[in-house]
């Protein structure tokens, strides 16, 4: 056995990721066609309100909080979409630059709280305890479970909303429970990664995988193993140079996505496929 | 056959903000004819288009289709193919894929290896012509494939009425008459109901049997050639317009016509 899983931390570390890295993979290929990346961002920076608001509230662990806050901007986002004439890029930066100005004035007030700040900003993976895997694992086991369950109805949303709608789909719910589904995952992410961090596990595995995959079904395949590769290898890699996890993470996922990108450039487009894909 | 309308409008009402964009529409669509709607830009169309669809609240009035009002089950009886589809390069979703989730049968495509979704796909794949697009990824197409790939896409779910919303528009003019003669065949196979939503006259005036020529209210409504004619473009239009023969475009002509037609501003 290798000898940093021989530190109980690092195996929790190791399993959260393993948790969580491949369902962000797999939501990742529908965030990106979906052009939702500044939308799983705008929702981890509302974490940080959460955080503060967590530890106004007197709460010693802020998962609870952080998961209300995001879940909150994310549903306001689509809220405001609907009733509003302003682009989705004018309602992202909004509510991302509010919950951050309104995170940052709650730690204020909180002057013993501070260091918790960078915790919450690059992550911590190395400090989580059980529960915090037990969660990450039952929750990706949903976000997957869910998705695979509605894979259809969101793949002709992906493709076209009206055209969705002709075929029984039922668009706004499934727009917000697609969201809803992120937000969960996002939410989950920022003890690994942070709130800085967590949209690259969103949105590096799908973008690793998509020079190898000339269809959907192997671009959901290998995001979503991009998404263990790149999180694992990226866990493995910290210790034995005694670097910070969460953005040694993301450097391995961007390590990997520099490599697809010149495998691919070097590959047979991938358009045209083998009958076998 | 069911005398019922495929599509029957009573006095559909649709304001938006300051506009009344649908100011009484009615109209009756008998089941099996290949019908048009035409009008200029802002007259309505893609309005009406959304209250069939179910999209567009109505005001006031109603819309029935097959007989029935708007809703999730009568939608699965009609074939809806929208003017584009705009899908990221980032989606690889092939036609293959796409194709799979209007059908039953495929609906595990995740699960099934190609060569079982083919197999059951095949018994529509040969007439719709797309094979070889199978394993292209939709993003990919051309404004003229992607168009067949919707119909077939429409037909595998063996609509009794189909939809079609500026089909030409970012078809090259090749590609045209290869959607004309694809139109023609699939209404002469299958007998249903179609509606072209066109700017295009003279895909109207070769392909439609009857002529619904929109601006707020149904303007006047007839065989092409009764309603392709200055007057009543006049009346839909807002504008004075004349036929004329088109020197650059050389389509056949359609059964019973002269000439392909298109208008000019006078």
């Amino acid at each position: 056995m290798p000898e940093f899983l021989a530190e109980p931390f690092m195996q929790r570390a190791l399993l959260m990721v393993l948790a969580l890295g491949p369902v962000c993979g797999l939501l990742g290929v529908f965030v990106t066609a979906r052009r939702m990346s500044f939308f799983s961002d705008t929702v981890s920076h509302a974490a940080l309100t959460g955080v503060a608001a967590g530890f106004l509230a007197g709460f010693e662990d802020p998962t609870v909080p952080v998961l209300a806050f995001c879940i909150l901007v994310a549903v306001a986002l689509l809220w405001l979409r609907e009733r509003t004439r302003l682009l989705n890029d004018t309602l992202m930066a909004v509510l991302l630059s509010l919950s951050v100005a309104l995170g940052v004035v709650l730690l204020s007030m909180q002057s013993n709280r501070r260091g918790e700040l960078d915790r919450f900003l690059l992550g911590d993976v190395l400090s989580v305890s059980w529960t915090d895997v037990g969660l990450a694992a039952g929750s990706s086991l949903l976000i997957a479970s869910v998705l695979l369950f509605f894979l259809n109805p969101l793949v002709l949303l992906t493709a076209h909303e009206d055209l969705a709608h002709v075929a029984g789909v039922r668009v706004r719910l499934m727009n917000y429970g697609f969201a809803i589904l992120l937000t969960l995952a996002v939410s989950l992410s920022i003890r690994a990664l942070g709130i800085l961090l967590v949209t690259s596990l969103i949105v590096l595995p799908p973008a690793i995988a998509r020079a190898f995959s000339p269809n959907l079904r192997r671009h959901l395949i290998l995001s979503f193993a991009a998404g263990l590769v790149g999180s694992a290898g990226g866990v493995m890699l910290s210790y034995p140079f005694n670097l910070p996890t969460g953005p040694t993470v993301s450097l391995t996922m961007g390590a990997l996505f520099c490599a697809s990108v010149i495998a691919g450039h070097f590959q047979p487009r991938a358009s045209s496929s083998s009958p076998r894909a | 056959m069911n005398s019922t309308p495929a599509i029957e409008v009573r006095d559909a009402r649709v304001r938006l903000g300051d506009t009344d964009v649908l100011r009484g529409v009615s109209m009756a669509v008998p089941r099996g004819k290949l019908v048009a709607l035409i009008g200029p830009n802002g007259s309505g169309k893609t309005t009406l288009l959304r209250c069939l669809l179910g999209l567009q609240h109505l005001d006031s009035g109603e819309v029935l289709l097959l007989g029935e009002p708007v809703g999730p089950a009568v939608l699965r009886r009609i074939g809806y193919v929208p003017q584009r589809l705009q899908i990221e390069s980032s989606f690889a979703l092939s036609v293959r894929e796409f194709l799979s989730l209007r059908r039953r049968e495929t609906r595990h495509w995740f699960w099934h290896r190609n060569s079982t979704t083919d197999s059951l796909l095949h018994q529509q794949l040969p007439e719709l012509g797309i094979e070889s697009l199978l394993n292209r990824p939709l993003a990919g197409l051309s404004g003229g494939q992607l168009q067949r790939v919707l119909i077939a896409y429409s037909l595998l779910g063996e609509p009794e009425l189909l939809l079609l919303d500026e089909p030409t528009a970012g078809v090259d003019t090749p590609g045209e008459q290869d959607f004309h003669d694809l139109i023609s065949r699939i209404h002469a196979r299958l007998g249903i109901t179609i509606v072209l939503v066109s700017h295009d006259l003279g895909m109207v005036f070769k392909q439609a049997s009857w002529v619904y020529a929109l601006n707020g209210v149904i303007c006047c409504e007839g065989r092409p050639a009764d309603v392709l004619n200055a007057e009543s473009l006049k009346a839909a239009y807002g504008l004075h317009v004349t036929p004329y023969q088109h020197h650059h475009h050389r389509l056949a002509p359609g059964p019973g016509t002269a000439s392909p037609i298109t208008f000019k501003r006078r």
